[in-house]
């Protein structure tokens, strides 16, 4: 884990803030959804750089997806989505899921263990497997179902969006095999600004409906889409309006402090009664002997 | 038994269940503060670390449940709520202020039976929310959204009664600690806690 290079900003289940002090610019991913041929060569770079074993035993559905779903060894995904238009006709929607890198991850704030996931300064929000204890609240957490547990270890893994090749100044692996410069990587700003006029070229050419697809529900993502239909995010299997959910809050806030107001006020009050009232001597022959 | 200025309270069995519920459900809170609050995260160390109590709270948290059915059939009959048990809620504050006037309880006084029937909810509550916990893969995102809110809450409300019930039993009403431990306490006991079970017992020797 490349924690000695890239600043800390946040820690899930953390007593005390984050040591980060550094702001770092803040990195993202690119997805431009309407230049992805689906070739693969990003599940295939990201496999390679990160040294997942492939799983096979998977049945094969008759689909031109490599597997139904994402699992804790196969990160990122090309969903073949296939979509019916209202005039009939048929729209193959190939869009790359993984990990959002949420600005306000959800996973981090369900996550019970102290340093199991971890958010950097630029971003990146990324799992420390040592620090796991599987407990799957981060699965609960994750307005996009992301995270997936291993059942062998007992861990959670995702996609780290290379923190340990960002750190090293270098771009994720999925970047760097793109063929058709559907992916690209930099800092958000910058790659808002580029998808913002891949926006407008789409508008003009028929796509009226085309946007970015950068959530505010989760304090916007460090993965941006330009979607061509951008009022359908479920066409490309993205949720509409992805937000960190109010149990969510509720339990790591308002909850919290009846809990403390329950367990500290009732040890007080036993003690306060003690003192005031004593034990109980109903009657003069009690003595319990 | 007439000899003896005892009277037994608590059978072996009765007693077995209380300890086994008490003992799984010390561990069970110790544990579970631990994955509430980041600054109880000690405890998980303490208790073996963080994938060991996350292994190990689920498999607890049903033997618990089972002790607590035993309990609750044991004890249902006895904690029923009479009408003196009413009337004695409604001067719940002269009991906390051990003054004199308040009606006079049976086997069980009705804060005892109140304290049962809550811990018997809360555990139910608990067993049916910590499913889909136990195994997230099984459930839907909502449905275990919804098992952490409640499963926390019946959890707080349970730990709430403990603190209440380990201070009464302990410190307030002396020789109760005794009664759950030996299973005996003496007449006077009986008569100063619990008179209308005393001259029961007393009737039928
Ligand atoms: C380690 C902690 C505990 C201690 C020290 C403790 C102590 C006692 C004592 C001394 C009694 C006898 C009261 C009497 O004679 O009237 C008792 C009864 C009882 N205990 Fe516990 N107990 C503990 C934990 C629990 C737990 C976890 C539960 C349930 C979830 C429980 C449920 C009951 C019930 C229902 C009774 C009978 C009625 C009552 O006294 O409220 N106890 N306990
Ligand atoms: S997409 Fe899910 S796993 Fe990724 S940062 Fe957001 S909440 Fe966490
Ligand atoms: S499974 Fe691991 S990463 Fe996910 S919430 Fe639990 S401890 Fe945190």
């Amino acid at each position: 884990m490349p924690t000695v290079s890239l600043e800390v900003k946040a820690i899930s289940a953390a007593t005390t803030p984050a040591p980060g002090m550094k702001e770092a610019p803040r990195v993202a991913k690119l997805i431009d959804v309407s230049s992805c041929i689906g070739c693969k060569a990003c599940e295939v770079a990201c496999q390679e750089w990160n040294d997942l074993p492939p799983s096979v035993d998977r049945p094969f559905t008759g689909s031109y997806q490599t597997m139904p779903d994402l699992s804790w060894n196969f990160w990122q995904l090309i969903k073949f989505n296939e979509i019916l238009r209202g005039d009939g006709r048929l729209e193959w929607t190939m869009t790359k899921y993984q990990c959002m890198h949420c600005a306000d991850p959800g996973c981090l704030r369900a996550c019970p263990a102290p340093g199991a996931i971890v958010q950097y300064a630029n971003g990146i929000v990324d799992f420390v497997q040592e620090n796991c204890i599987g407990c799957g609240y981060c699965i609960t957490g994750c307005p996009f179902d992301v995270p997936r547990l291993n059942p062998q270890t007992g861990r959670v893994s995702k996609c780290t969006l290379c923190s340990d090749r960002v750190a090293a100044g270098l771009e994720p692996a999925c970047i760097k095999a793109c063929p058709t410069n559907c992916l690209s990587f930099g800092t958000k700003e910058k790659l808002l600004l580029i998808a913002h006029q891949r926006v407008e070229q789409l508008k003009e050419r028929g796509f009226p409906n085309a946007g970015v697809y950068d959530p505010p529900g989760v304090g916007g993502t460090h993965v941006i889409y330009v979607l061509p239909h951008a009022d359908r995010p479920e066409d490309y299997g993205l949720p509409k309006d992805p937000k960190v959910s109010w149990t969510l809050k509720l339990w790591k806030g308002p909850l919290k402090w009846l809990g403390h107001l329950i367990v500290f006020g009732g040890i007080l009050g036993a003690f306060v009664h003690y003192l005031r009232f004593g034990p109980h001597r109903a009657r003069e022959e009690d003595t319990g002997k | 038994m007439a000899e003896r200025d005892e009277i037994q309270r608590f059978t072996m069995a009765e007693r077995l269940i209380h300890w086994a519920v008490a003992i799984t459900f010390v561990y069970l809170v110790l544990s579970g503060l631990a994955l509430f609050y980041p600054s109880f995260y000690w405890l998980a160390s303490v208790l073996g670390g963080g994938p060991v109590i996350r292994r190990w709270h689920p498999i607890v948290g049903v033997a618990m449940f089972v002790f607590l059915l035993g309990m609750y059939l044991q004890w249902r009959r006895d904690m029923k709520l009479d009408d003196l048990d009413r009337q004695w809620l409604r001067q719940v504050g002269k009991y906390i202020r051990h003054e004199e006037g308040v009606p006079e309880s049976g086997r069980f006084n009705a804060g005892q039976k109140l304290l049962f029937k809550t811990m018997s909810l809360m555990g139910l509550l608990l067993l049916l929310s910590g499913i889909p916990l136990w195994f997230p893969l099984r459930f839907s995102r909502s449905l275990r959204e919804w098992s952490i809110l409640v499963h926390e809450i019946a959890a707080l409300v349970a730990i709430g009664g403990l603190i209440a019930h380990i201070y009464m039993g302990t410190a307030v009403v002396r020789g109760s600690m005794r009664a759950m431990l030996t299973g005996w306490v003496s007449r006077a006991w009986a008569r100063a806690h619990h008179p209308r079970w005393a001259r029961e017992v007393e009737r039928t020797p």
